[in-house]
């Protein structure tokens, strides 16, 4: 394997950008050999390799890829990459559809034509070896687990093109910074320390300190609050109370003007606790930010990783050109009266955690969460959400993940 | 003595009322500086009966030990009989009538 630098930025030197205008992208899709449906989670993983969220990846991974990533945490090429991104297919579907090694495909989604894949090669891999390599389990009940035994039993692996670029719907559309985009915003804004902040939970406090301890830690000019959207479970918050919210602390000034941006990744957890931390710091390094913030449990699920098994992988891997920033919990101290730093704070024994979920429980339970730990522009605009666009509840339903607003539109397209 | 993981009951103004009306209002801890609840504490194998029976209920594993998300009108269960029984210790009895 070659050596490479890791540390450049964007990863591997070069912001992969493979969208074409319509007009290109027509012809292309009219060479297709055959056409597939992809589902919603498909297609917004087309979006972050064709924007370059992925870079240096231009497609789905071939088997040596996979087997590499698997294995060793790096791509064929050298570089540094910590989950598989694969495209699955079923033996039935190759052979209904007559496809073979050197043709191109046609991802339709939303019954327009969306993207074209080359495939460079058809291939089988075992689901439990990547399973095991990639969430260190091979129990179904891991969720990253489940997901890859779900897949069907053949890969596609080869470069992609979109050839039809989707509309981001509201409310998401002001939150849709594709890499390229967000750099230019960036340089704009004269901003040369940016640390970013994953999410997938409406704002508590304790994740507003942690974005504000990162800030003094990285020496920042600016948070980036990178909400990802994707794949929801009934019980979570709905996307678009996510979103909101964190953009509320901004307009309502828990960060000043200037230090503060909310943005969406397209993106379905794995929960793949330190691979994931791993997979999120090159993908924010694609953003253009300086730093990564990663708390206790990062991208963890369950009892499957310690709880800070994604602080340690850092040590393990060579400098990936994005800095770590690396937190303890934040907790309420009834004797400091104030939400403070586990680092810091003596007095373990009258702390009183808190966490998304126990913020969730409150709510639930129809009581309004005192503004030391929730601050009362979210629970208002969280209630409003659910009303807007939950269906009454901030909380996913069957009925949102039925109903639900689409996150992204494909525009009609003749070919 | 064996861990517990409590089901954290967060008291509104109807639970309030009755836990007052019973005479218990000082079941109720203090949390995060204006809230109060109850922790109804389970043991490891009522926590596991629980996240069994209600799939949408979680154990906050990471950060609290406790068990959160149950649906209110379970919760409202749990606490009429805490009121009824005037105790928190009434897992046995919800489990073997739910």
């Amino acid at each position: 394997m070659s050596e490479v630098n890791n540390a450049l930025s964007p990863h591997g030197g070069i912001l992969v950008d493979r969208v074409m205008e319509p007009a290109e992208g027509r012809k292309k899709a009219a060479e297709a050999k055959a056409k597939l449906p992809i589902g919603s989670s498909m297609a917004t993983e087309i979006m972050s390799i064709a924007y370059g969220f992925f870079s240096p990846l231009e497609g789905f991974m071939g088997s040596k890829d996979v087997k590499s990533v698997c294995r060793e945490m790096r791509l064929q090429s050298g570089y540094i990459w910590s989950i598989p991104i694969v495209f699955d297919i079923s033996d039935d579907e190759i052979k209904e559809k007559g496809i073979k090694e050197g043709d191109t495909l046609l991802f339709t989604h939303q019954e327009q034509p969306f993207a074209v894949l080359e495939i460079d090669e058809i291939f089988s891999f075992d689901k439990t070896t990547m399973a095991d390599k990639v969430y260190c389990t091979t129990e179904d009940k891991h969720p990253g687990v489940k997901r890859t035994y779900a897949c069907k039993d053949t890969f596609l692996g080869g470069k992609i093109t979109l050839v039809n670029p989707p509309r981001v719907n509201p409310p998401f559309d002001k939150y849709w910074y594709p890499p390229k985009v967000l750099r230019q915003k960036i340089a704009e804004l004269g901003w040369k320390r940016v640390v970013a902040h994953q999410t997938r939970n409406v704002p508590h406090t304790g994740h507003e300190w942690l974005m504000k301890g990162a800030w003094f830690e990285s020496n920042a000019d600016a948070v980036l609050v990178s909400c990802v959207v994707g794949e929801k479970r009934t019980g979570d918050y709905i996307d678009e109370a996510i979103v909101l919210t964190h953009d509320a602390l901004g307009k309502n000034g828990y960060f000043k003007e200037g230090t503060h941006l909310t943005s969406i990744l397209l993106w379905d957890m794995r929960y793949a606790g330190p691979r994931e931390a791993i997979f999120h710091a090159i993908v924010r390094k694609n953003l253009g930010c300086t730093h990564h913030m990663f708390g206790r449990d990062h991208a963890g699920v369950g009892s499957y990783y310690s709880p800070y098994a994604a602080h340690e992988i850092f040590e393990q891997v060579p400098d990936l050109g994005i800095g770590s920033v690396l937190t303890l919990e934040w907790w309420y101290c009834p004797v400091c009266g104030e939400v403070t730093y586990s680092g810091l704070c003596g007095h373990d024994k009258e702390r009183q955690a808190f966490s998304g979920t126990v913020i969730r429980s409150i709510i639930q339970d129809g009581v309004k969460p005192p503004r030391l730990i929730f601050r009362p522009e979210v629970f208002d605009l969280v209630m409003e959400s659910g009303d807007r666009y939950g269906f009454g509840s901030p909380f996913v339903t069957e009925e949102y993940l039925a109903r639900r607003n689409p996150v992204i539109t494909v525009p009609p397209m003749e070919v | 003595m064996a861990e517990t993981y409590p089901i954290n009951i967060w008291i509104n103004e109807e639970r309030l009322e009755k836990l007052q009306q019973a005479g218990l209002a000082d079941m109720a801890e203090e949390a995060f500086a204006g809230l109060k609840k109850l922790s109804v504490p389970a043991n490891e194998q009522q926590r596991d009966s629980i996240l069994q029976m209600f799939p949408m209920a979680k154990f906050d594993s990471a950060t609290t030990k406790s068990i959160e998300l149950l649906p209110r009108e379970i919760k409202d269960k749990i606490f009429t009989l805490v009121v009824e029984k005037q105790t928190l210790d009434v897992l046995d009895v919800f489990l073997a009538s739910a």
